[in-house]
């Protein structure tokens, strides 16, 4: 080790600090309790977590995830998770409130269901139970060189979707910087009960079961099925700034092609008062070209680590949106943690968004009234309460708080519509535990 | 270890006293038998002979051979735990053998810490090469013994492996341990005493360790880029850290200085001793 | 026909890649020595420290929004959307 004078100053410092980080590495940590472990790594290791989540008024889903990885030698890891979730309640159907009781037929064509004067039309058939599996396999193929690949089955009763997904990760620079190419591969299919309708088609009100009611029905629909396939690209970029952070850029590539429309959803035909004529089952693009960049830091400081990020995302409906998510990690003890969570969203509408059509205009390319592309703010608060048991296992309690609130995009609100409640915030419960062992 | 090992304990409870000794030489043993190079049932042995095959390892061995790549990445290659196939040429016991320079080339190519291949869970050694401990073995077990006891007890405890030692704390009343550093063989022996309030102390030292022909000294402290022995370094140098292994690993560095040894310890204002 | 909202986007996509770019290269002295991974190898410190969590979140917010992914594929993977 040539001791040069300019150098000197910097060398000496770093080389007794970068003893003692070292001696602290070895010996200084939690690690040292299990020392004389046996040799044999070769043990799975589990999450397990359970998720109610609540609207006040509308959709109830709880979900249940177990995942399981494995660590073989040579850094090869498997993962595999089942996760079994199951929705209720009821969701916007897209028809606007009017001052007098509204009729419809269910989707699936069997009944109808009535709402009241100035409510928001809630359609709750909406139910359904899912059982996803996911599988991957991750393993160096070369010094500095990872790869992964993996696969996705997802099933409802009237919806299929399977996937492949595949990354190849490059470490230089110290293994201080990361890139990253990825890709995945979807393949969705949906049998909806009632078939499929034909897009704009009317919907019928099937006040009795007589056959000509039924034809009309059938007629509605176009087919029993339809499908989608949707390939994404997406390029990363990770590097390490200082021995306290580390930041990530991600940029997506998006192409979904296929039935995109909402089979269960339609728009009012409104008048000049703002009443209600007809309805029209609503009919989106079959392609849709999504872009995003992404961006995140971590950064530790002496006991609390904060958590960064912020999203923009931009596609060819002329939807964009910004995200922003931040969590601050503080442990409270040598073995618990608390972490409070707020994340802000705000999203521009789709241009073939409309709130209800009007009848006096001529009927667009496409239209549709769902409030999920529509313009919105949406916030949560969360907390987050971990703990490490005696046995070694994790057990941490979540709770978070979620408002959606859609906003008018600027569209006029003719007669009797401008009393009415057309934007409905939507409020939920998200509360969570895991265990980890 | 291969020399004398000793526990004080600072109390009237012979009882407690012979758990604390029983339970420091259980760890001394555990780990000698883990790392020793020839206890043919060692993990050591079984990764030195492996034929170029992974190795399952377990979290202890890969925080070693963490620390010992960040040693030879501060040291820039110079400490090095694959060198250790050099005994194989030189043999330290006080004669003129010094082997030819043919000889020592011959065995380079088995010395090389960028060849050794680790993660987390595993390690491969090509064929040929060993890895050794021997050169942070004993401090480490130091520091281990000094982990556990601590658990175990608040009494002040001395351990002593061949004189590499470190305090668990201060002896009752804030008062110092006195610790003598001999250095047998050497012609003039003054032994120093030091008075150590905590932390640890490593030796390194040549002693008997040495090679003597046409009037040059070779120390056993021997560069692991060339093959050949540190020349002008000092008889023994014995450093104060925080921690044993520290001590230790600042010592041999140290060494590695030759004629600067010392300069290079006052420039870190590292505490040291050093007798020429 | 290129409308106003069309040539913001431009605008931002000219702009995230540049600064990309930017940071890509100011990157080549970034870093830290193996030895001061200390912090940085806490399991708290990956990127993504609570896959499930995440993977929870994703599925509600993919539901309930018209955005997805990011930080991970977007994907099908349920009729929910």
């Amino acid at each position: 080790m040539q001791l040069n004078s300019k150098d000197d100053q910097k060398q000496k410092i770093d080389l007794k600090s970068a003893l003692s980080l070292a001696t602290t590495a070895l010996l200084g940590t939690a690690t040292l309790a299990n020392a004389a472990e046996s040799v044999n790594k070769d043990n799975w290791s589990f999450d397990t977590a359970f998720l109610y989540y609540g609207e006040s008024n509308r959709v109830t889903a709880s979900e249940g995830i177990i995942a399981a990885t494995k660590t073989f030698n040579d850094d090869k890891t498997l993962n595999l998770k089942l996760t079994v979730d199951a929705l209720t309640g009821a969701s916007a159907n897209g028809a606007v409130a009017q001052p007098n009781v509204q009729t419809f037929t269910r989707p699936s064509g069997n009944g109808q269901f009535q709402v009241s004067a100035g409510e928001v039309p809630l359609d709750d058939t909406f139910r359904d139970t899912r059982v996803q599996l996911n599988a991957q396999w991750t393993q160096p193929i070369a010094p500095d060189y990872t790869a992964s690949v993996g696969g996705h089955i997802s099933k409802e009763y009237d919806y299929l979707s399977l996937g492949i997904n595949s990354n190849l990760a490059f470490d230089f620079n110290k293994k201080n910087s990361t890139f990253s190419v990825g890709m995945s591969f979807f393949k969705d299919t949906f049998s909806p009960e009632g078939g499929i309708p034909n897009a704009f088609s009317s919907m019928v009100i099937n006040t009795n079961a007589e056959s000509e009611d039924e034809n009309e029905f059938k007629q509605s629909r176009l087919t029993d099925s339809d499908n989608k396939t949707t390939v994404d690209l997406m390029l990363g970029f990770s590097q390490i700034i200082n021995r306290r952070m580390v930041m990530q850029f991600n940029y997506s590539y998006s192409m979904v092609d296929g039935y995109l429309t909402d089979p269960f959803k339609m728009l009012s035909v409104v008048d000049q008062e703002g009443l209600a004529q007809y309805y029209l089952y609503e009919s989106r693009p079959d392609k849709r070209t999504k872009q995003s960049f992404f961006a995140q830091t971590k950064y530790h400081f002496e006991k609390n680590i904060l958590d960064f990020s912020y999203r923009y995302m931009w596609d060819d409906w002329q939807i964009n949106s910004h995200t922003i998510d931040s969590r601050l990690r503080m442990p409270l003890s040598g073995s618990s943690y608390i972490e409070p969570h707020i994340r802000y969203y705000q999203q521009g509408a789709a241009d073939f968004y409309q709130p209800f059509l009007q009848q006096a205009a001529s009927l667009p390319n496409f239209a549709s009234a769902d409030y999920r592309i529509g313009e919105m703010n949406a916030y949560t608060v969360g907390i987050k309460y971990g703990m490490t048991m005696s046995g070694g296992n994790d057990l941490s309690f979540r709770l978070e708080y979620y408002s959606q609130q859609p906003t008018s995009a600027g569209h006029a609100e003719p007669g009797v519509l401008a009393n009415m409640e057309i934007y409905q915030g939507v409020d939920a419960v998200i509360a969570q535990v895991s265990y980890s062992f | 270890m291969a020399s004398p090992c000793e526990v004080i304990v600072e109390t009237s409870d012979k009882a407690l006293a012979q758990k604390v000794g029983k339970l420091v030489a259980n760890e001394v043993w555990r780990i000698e038998d883990k790392y020793s190079r020839y206890d043919k049932r060692s993990l050591c042995y079984q990764i030195n002979n492996n034929d170029d095959r992974s190795i399952s390892i377990d979290n202890e061995t890969f925080l070693l051979l963490e620390f010992s790549n960040t040693c030879y990445l501060l040291s820039e290659g110079l400490f090095d735990i694959t060198s250790g196939v050099l005994r194989k040429v030189w043999c330290f016991d006080g004669s003129d053998n010094v082997p030819s320079i043919e000889k020592v080339s011959e065995i380079l190519p088995k010395i090389g810490w960028s060849h050794v291949n680790y993660s987390e869970t595993s390690l491969t050694l090509p064929k040929g090469m060993e890895i050794d401990l021997g050169g942070i073995g004993k401090e480490y077990a130091v520091d281990r013994a000094i982990l556990l006891i601590k658990e175990f007890t608040d009494l002040p405890v001395l351990v002593n492996l061949g004189g590499d030692l470190a305090a668990t704390s201060a002896r009752n009343n804030n008062q110092a341990w006195q610790v003598g550093i001999e250095h047998p063989g050497f012609e003039q022996s003054q032994p120093i005493v030091i008075s150590l309030l905590s932390g640890a102390l490593a030796t390194s030292g040549d002693a008997k360790r040495y090679l003597l022909k046409d009037g040059i000294r070779y120390s056993h402290i021997l560069n692991a880029k060339t093959g050949w022995p540190i020349v002008d370094a000092p008889r023994s140098i014995t450093v104060n850290a925080p921690q044993c292994i520290q001590a230790g690993i600042l010592a041999t560095l140290a060494l590695m200085q030759g004629q600067q040894a010392e300069n290079f310890l006052n420039e870190q204002t590292i505490k040291f001793w050093a007798v020429r | 026909m290129a409308t106003s909202i069309d040539k913001v986007n431009k605008f931002t996509n000219r702009c995230s890649i540049l600064a990309s770019l930017i940071l890509l290269s100011g990157c080549a002295n970034l870093g830290v020595e193996p030895w001061e991974r200390d912090l940085l190898a806490k399991k708290e410190m990956a990127l993504t420290a609570s896959p499930i969590d995440a993977a929870l979140d994703d599925h509600i917010y993919f539901s309930k929004e018209a955005s997805s992914g990011g930080k991970s594929f977007g994907g099908g993977g349920c009729g929910c959307n």
